[in-house]
């Protein structure tokens, strides 16, 4: 047993993500009123911090696998990869926030201490595995998030957003947490690594109370990575928040919660128990259906951002049956997707939040005839909607791919056919907004403020990994090959 | 004298009214009274199950978690109820249809 202390070496980036956000609101405070310089530095600390903690987490990659905490944390590198992730995918979306016109200079600044400490639930939730650590958190994500999606005060579409969010949040969390009191009941333990022992001897009335249990506990999870059913909050909470909060929101909480529902499969799949079939059963019936749901509302949308709320849904969906394979080819499948999404999701959503910005919408129409205007920006945008539908050669395609042979290698043959026939159906919508954009003229000639260089830049260096990995994909594949998740 | 099927039995209730009032309930504030319901009741196991069946100091814990944490969760949620209440001088959830799913 390893002393408190030298368990907080092995906490320090937490710790220094939870050090900003006091020192940010003490300069904020100490400086009196916010101004466009101060939220210049504001958000160049932050985004300093965040790099020193991304390459903190590169130290752990070569660290031994580490429980810290009484056993209530894990150090390893699946968690650590997923970590890193997030780490960028905040960074970008300070950036996002930085540039957007839709969060005014006044809430600049609680915008980046907000995400700051969502970020820090998530890289609890990626490591935690005792139920403790595992609910505090999911909420210490799920409370900031309400105030991030009410963010623009006077707005009623933001505070409806952050209603509907608060209301079913509560109600999915308050579920996974009656599930984890009769987890605990019949387990005798907190701690999720200790389940498979206590599983081996149970009788059937155990079981009778113990698999619904574990179907609530799935519900928070599922609440988060905004799994159908589930699902029902996310277009409305997407579409009310402004732009950046809304890539926030498809980026850390879900790839912090697929990670945590990676880790709880570990231990439950792989045992021949009634647990263990129906977890599979329920994985795979949910990703089926998240996948579907979310490709089929897709099709109809007007607002180019709903549809990527909805294709962020679909996409979460094919991550969902990554949690099926609970050996290296999993975990790895599940690190590279994560990784390929980041980037997609971030340059979607940066083209769509200037284009929003300048016309105050951001329907299909808007985008039309942009490659006249923006060529580099338009060429951009149809990379990632190919990448994103997962035509070869880019990287949207490999990390399908990967997760494709990973659940036939399994013998989930129905579910791969599935996963195909959506990527086919995802293709329609996305192809949707490129026939616009390349082949339509443009209703206007303006310019569009927010396509300054220093964005267009950004955008462009956030296509490049898009591109690059999609050929030379063994690269991080190798890197998400370490991606060794604790197993007892 | 109480034993454990009692408390579940009283959690379960507990359980089971919380979800009829986010259900039925159309007042934002009374849903999230629900909620709480839903959470003392989880509480309630938790305390319950550690006293009659696991004899850890663990599910004693985690009810001081599940406090301190709804109590935040009600503060920001109040805080979003009261913001919805001055924009739009209702706390009737049926008026909360301007984004449709």
């Amino acid at each position: 047993m390893t002393s408190y202390m030298t368990n907080l070496a092995f906490y320090v980036p937490e710790l220094i993500v939870v050090g900003a956000m006091i020192l940010l609101l003490f300069i904020y405070a100490f400086s009196g009123g916010s101004s466009k310089k101060l939220n210049t530095i504001l958000s160049t600390v932050a985004a300093f911090i965040l790099v020193f903690v991304g390459y903190l987490q590169f130290g752990f990659l070569q660290a031994p696998i580490q429980e810290i905490f009484s056993r209530s944390v894990v150090i390893d590198q699946f968690g650590t990869i997923l970590k890193m992730v997030m780490v960028v995918g905040t960074l970008g979306v300070i950036y996002m926030a930085m540039v957007s016109q839709e969060i005014v200079e006044d809430l600049k600044f609680e915008f980046i201490i907000l995400v700051l400490g969502v970020l820090v639930g998530a890289m609890l939730l990626v490591s935690a595995t005792s139920m403790i650590t595992i609910y505090v958190g999911l909420e210490t994500i799920s409370i900031i998030s309400y105030a991030l999606s009410a963010l623009k005060k006077n707005d009623d579409l933001s505070a409806e957003a952050g209603l509907k969010y608060v209301l079913y949040g509560g109600f999915a969390s308050g579920v996974m947490l009656f599930g984890m009191s009769h987890i605990y009941g019949v387990l005798g333990t907190l701690f999720v690594y200790d389940f498979p022992a206590q599983l081996a001897s149970l009788t059937f009335d155990n079981m009778l109370v113990l698999v619904p249990a574990f179907l609530m506990f799935f519900v928070g999870l599922g609440y988060k990575i905004s799994a159908v059913p589930f699902h029902m909050w996310t277009p409305d909470v997407y579409e009310g928040s402004p732009v950046p909060v809304t890539t926030f929101f498809a980026i850390v909480p879900k790839v912090a919660a697929l990670g945590a529902l990676y880790r709880l499969s570990t231990v439950l799949i792989g045992q021949e128990t009634i647990l263990a079939t129906t977890w599979i059963t329920l994985i795979g019936i949910v990703g089926a259906l998240t996948m579907t749901v979310g490709n089929i509302a897709a099709i109809g949308q007007r607002s180019v951002k709903r549809m990527l709320a909805y294709s962020s849904i679909s996409h979460a969906g094919f991550i969902i049956l990554a949690t099926l394979v609970v050996d290296q080819i999993g975990s790895r499948s599940l690190v590279f997707y994560a990784i390929v999404y980041l980037f997609m999701t971030l340059v979607a959503f940066m083209i769509t939040g200037a284009v929003s910005d300048k016309y105050g919408n951001d329907y299909f129409d808007r985008f039309r005839g942009l490659i006249l205007r923006y060529p580099l920006m338009a060429i951009s945008m149809v990379i990632i909607m190919l990448s994103l539908a997962g035509i070869p050669p880019l990287a949207g395609f490999v990390a399908k791919f990967n997760i494709l042979a990973a659940i036939i290698k399994e013998g989930y043959y129905t579910l791969a056919v599935i996963a195909g026939l959506n990527s086919v159906i995802s293709l329609y919508y996305y192809m949707k907004i490129v026939r616009l954009m390349v082949l339509k003229e443009a209703e206007s000639t303006e310019d569009i403020a927010n396509f300054s260089i220093s964005v267009q830049s950004v955008v462009i260096f956030l296509t490049i990994p898009v591109v690059f990995l999609g050929i030379f994909w063994e690269t991080i594949l190798a890197f998400a090959n370490g991606a060794q998740i604790f197993i007892k | 004298m109480m034993n454990l099927a009692a408390y579940l039995f009283i959690s379960l209730v507990l359980f089971l009214c919380g979800i009829i009032v986010i259900i039925a309930r159309k007042n934002i504030v009374a849903i999230l009274i629900g909620m709480e319901l839903i959470l003392n009741a989880a509480a309630l196991n938790f305390v319950a199950y550690s006293r009659y069946v696991t004899h850890h100091i663990d599910g004693h814990i985690f009810p001081l978690f599940i406090i301190v944490v709804a109590a935040a969760e009600a503060v920001v949620g109040l805080a979003i109820v009261i913001r919805f209440f001055q924009i739009k001088e209702t706390i009737h959830i049926d008026d909360a249809t301007q984004l449709q799913s």
